[in-house]
């Protein structure tokens, strides 16, 4: 493994540690993607072997069945202890959004429910700032009240590895371990590390998915990248960007802002 | 592929005044670069025709619609992109003075800074300001752009004049600029291409000198530095981790401990999924040790030879990022690596005007915003480095009411070290066959001594015995030392002169120290009004003593007055009553304060359940 990528894997570790040791009842998010894989991987790492938290997959119900496979077969590979959580039908979600990010919203109404049963104080989640400008404004130890509100324009301050994470009994704490990983970065790291992953990204038929999200608003892209080496190779040089597939983020300018700022990943 | 094997990836932030053009730098050097997406590109033109403005490459980076809609930057941002010689990360750090906290988050992770000025406007306010945090943040050399040449007609002698005031500023800081280059982003000049209107310019372009600086990193060469992050109970193996931040660390080398100056060596390594023989600065480790002795989180860990400081009182350079005043003498709460203690800032030295370098108008309360020097004091001891030692345990953070408000860098030089003075107090006068660290390991927690002051009716009691309840069903092992039980039995026969109620509070903390040995937390619930006997009991074992004020004003306790003492002792029907006949002396820095007429009582246990879980639960991870 090259000295970039074992900088970020010792990065992600040390934050792991940290919130596991700052933050009292802290669970994971496993949306089954390459990117909470390679967490996953790297929560094992810091830890030693056994994840001291459950996982959570927050389920819209919509996912690919080549999702849902992995999803049981790892469960019981990894030997991890996995919470599934349902979503609310689109009907209860914001009908000023625009039909993709409604659909896309209806994750965040999951994820709360969740947060409240399990009165989770700390929740893991795999985004990269590199994904999509509002996430490249994130904390590592992001704070989000009882309505998941993310208020973007007073976040605390964070340096030298110091953060915040007393905050008021209703307030959770979004936790960020591959917020410096860029999409080249995981694929590189699935390499070195030999991470499993959902054979969607792969190419079959001149098509691939680099994203994945619910079936009905996610699609792929034209690609030949049939392994690991030709996907990284692709990336090397496609100027297309890597959520281009997922439609929620095409919608209108403001509309994936409108889902964070509510509680959206 | 070989482009990115084992090559470096800078990261590199741009700061400077509001409005001089850091965004639209970026922007542009992206594109310029060929590393903006095409539908990007579309999206982006869209968005500024919508606001009725040229392209704008600042939207980029600028992706809240309040940002986009007022052209500035709020909060920091990073992108990634890469030249043809190596990729690098783009730090973008706002350049309004009302985000000088996100200005900070942006910048502390950097390794080369850039410093953008308005060669038109030349230095302004945050110009300076943000030269001044970089020194603080440790990084000073810096990279400077004069940007909107355009603006001035590309004119050399208006280029030379403003670099001539930079210098003079950033020389009397102790900046290094290492390169000046004249750019407009706009315009597209001397970014990533060679400008034909900037003819005189003879030197290389932005984008060039970014590829051909070198991040020395000298962080494997300096002494080991651990500080103890955590400790896993695996199976029967008790796993210490911490992230090494200098120096290295190999099978069967000898750690020193600080701050309870122990020597211990290392004995395995543990990783998932297999463990290494060396490790290197910037490596999480998991190890185990030969002998079993107190190891807490924060502890820092170095080799036998250039170990860290041991440090009470010490100076420090602050930036104060607080809407509150700072407050001398009032109690903070100071963290270090992954140790955390208690501080109060003794002294204001200097509050630096960044603008002029002089003191501002001799205030010596620093506001939002303010770099100030300060001389700050622990009850704690507190192993640190000098920050032109080690930049990585040479800073900290100040925290108040649990929220960060300033960070700081630390200056060892007008201070004693304190090592030597607490070698010659460890002294053990007996050894036992059962040590204290045993029973810890069986009963899960470390013993304590909890002493709670206040006044008669304060509610001392009563917290003393809910939290023994509490604490027992958690599997605790605890017991209280109450003051008029203890005067039933051994103290029997002490009254409430000034001598009794010494002898009475050496008694108790003698007591106390046997239960600690034995393994427990003891709760000592006792008046005792005087801090010169408070701080006796404390160094009896100070490494556990927890001092907790329990807070409430002589008023309402004579309101309560639970026992009747208080009529009785404004009759005068009982003498030398604290409070009434005998003074009180409030703690001046205890370690916590329990306020019993804001909070009730289920309040208070609570926070003192979470206080001695914190201070004293270990870490079950099996």
């Amino acid at each position: 493994m090259n000295s970039h990528l074992r900088k970020l894997e010792n990065e992600s570790i040390y934050i792991f540690r940290q919130a596991y040791r700052s933050i009292k009842n802290i669970s994971m998010l496993w949306s089954l993607g390459k990117d909470s894989n390679v967490m996953v991987w790297i929560a094992f790492k810091a830890f030693l072997g056994k994840i001291p938290f459950p996982l959570v997959h927050v389920d819209t119900g919509k996912k690919f069945k080549e999702m849902y496979d992995f999803r049981n077969k790892y469960e019981k590979n990894w030997n991890v202890k996995l919470i599934k959580g349902d979503c609310p039908p689109v009907e209860e979600i914001d009908p000023s959004l625009p039909p993709a990010a409604r659909s896309a919203a209806r994750k965040t109404e999951g994820l709360k429910k969740i947060l409240k049963m399990y009165k989770f104080k700390g929740v893991v989640a795999g985004i990269r700032r590199d994904e999509q400008g509002t996430r490249a404004k994130e904390r590592i130890f992001s704070p989000r009240d009882e309505s998941g509100k993310w208020d973007v324009k007073n976040q605390p301050p964070e340096f030298w590895d110091q953060s915040n994470f007393n905050y008021p009994d209703k307030v959770h704490i979004r936790i960020h371990p591959l917020l410096s990983w860029t999409e080249i970065d995981i694929w590189q790291y699935i390499k070195a590390q030999k991470i499993p992953i959902v054979d969607l990204y792969f190419s079959k038929n001149g098509k691939r998915y680099r994203s994945l999200g619910d079936k009905d608003i996610t699609s792929p892209v034209n690609s030949d990248a049939k392994n690991l080496d030709e996907i990284i190779n692709e990336l090397q040089i496609t100027k297309v960007s890597e959520r281009s597939g997922r439609a929620m983020d095409h919608e209108q300018e403001d509309v994936f802002e409108r889902l964070r700022t509510k509680g959206y990943m | 592929m070989s482009l990115h094997e084992s090559v470096e990836i800078p990261k590199v932030v741009i700061v400077g005044h509001v409005d001089h053009g850091k965004s639209s730098l970026i922007g542009r050097l992206m594109y310029d670069l060929g590393e903006v997406p095409s539908e990007k590109y579309e999206e982006l033109k869209l968005v500024s025709e919508k606001r009725g403005m040229e392209f704008e490459y600042a939207f980029l980076l600028d992706a809240l619609q309040a940002e986009r809609d007022q052209g500035i930057t709020i909060d920091t941002t990073q992108i990634f992109f890469k030249t043809k010689k190596r990729k690098y990360v783009f730090i973008d750090a706002p350049g309004h003075k009302e985000f000088i906290r996100n200005m900070i988050t942006g910048a502390s992770s950097a390794d080369i800074a850039v410093l953008i000025i308005d060669g038109h406007e030349g230095l302004k306010e945050q110009t300076k300001k943000h030269a001044y945090l970089l020194k603080l943040l440790g990084l000073d050399n810096v990279i400077c752009l004069f940007n909107k040449m355009d603006k001035i007609n590309y004119d050399e002698r208006k280029f030379l004049k403003v670099r001539e005031k930079l210098h003079q500023f950033t020389t009397s800081i102790g900046i290094n600029i290492t390169a000046t280059v004249p750019v407009s982003a706009k315009c597209g000049d001397n970014i990533v291409n060679k400008s034909k209107n900037l003819g005189w310019y003879n030197d290389k372009t932005f984008c060039d000198i970014l590829d051909t600086y070198d991040i020395n990193k000298d962080s494997d060469k300096l002494p080991l530095r651990l500080p103890v992050q955590d400790i896993y109970k695996i199976d029967d193996k008790r796993v210490i981790v911490g992230r090494i931040e200098t120096g290295e660390l190999k099978l069967n080398d000898e750690l020193f401990f600080l701050p309870s100056n122990e020597t211990v060596k290392l004995k395995s390594f543990e990783a998932w999924p297999e463990a290494k023989k060396k490790y290197i600065s910037g490596d999480n480790v998991g190890f185990t040790i030969e002998d079993q002795i107190f190891i807490d989180k924060g502890n820092l860990i170095s080799h036998l030879t250039s170990r860290p400081k041991l440090m009470n009182t010490f100076e420090a350079n602050l930036f104060w990022l607080s809407e509150k005043k700072l407050k001398v003498n009032k109690q903070y709460l100071m963290k270090i690596n992954t140790g955390e203690y208690n501080i109060f800032i003794s002294q204001v030295s200097k509050v630096i005007d960044t603008n002029n370098l002089n003191s501002k108008n001799s205030s010596l309360s620093p506001e939002k915003n303010d770099v100030c020097e300060v001389i700050i004091h622990s009850s704690q001891l507190i192993p640190m480095d000098d920050f032109k030692d080690n930049q990585k345990t040479g800073r900290f953070c100040i925290l108040d009411e649990e929220k960060i408000i300033a960070g700081g860098i630390i200056n060892l030089q007008n201070f004693p070290d304190q090592k030597d003075v607490i070698q010659t107090k460890n002294i053990k006068p007996v050894s036992f066959s059962v040590t204290e660290i045993d029973r810890a390991l069986r009963f899960n927690h470390r013993s304590a001594i909890i002493w709670m002051t206040g006044l008669s009716g304060s509610g001392k009691s009563t917290i003393a015995k809910e939290i023994e309840k509490k604490l027992f069903l958690k599997n605790y092992n605890v017991f209280v030392l109450d003051g008029d039980n203890l005067r039933a039995g051994i103290n029997r026969g002490l009254g409430f002169t000034t001598e009794d109620r010494t002898e009475n509070i050496r008694r108790t903390a003698e007591v106390a120290r046997l239960f600690s040995q034995a393994g427990f937390i003891v709760i000592v619930s006792l008046i005792s009004p005087y801090i010169s006997e408070r701080k006796k009991a404390r160094d009896i074992r100070p490494e556990i003593f927890k001092e907790i004020f329990i807070k409430a004003s002589i008023d309402e306790c004579k309101k309560r007055d639970v026992k009747g003492f208080y009529s009785k002792a404004i009759s005068g029907e009982i003498e030398n009553f604290t409070g009434i006949s005998s003074p009180y002396e409030d703690p001046k820095h205890p370690d916590l304060i329990l306020n019993t007429e804001k909070e009730s009582i289920e309040e208070s246990v609570k926070k003192l359940e979470n206080f001695i879980i914190k201070e004293f639960g270990m870490t079950n991870n099996s």
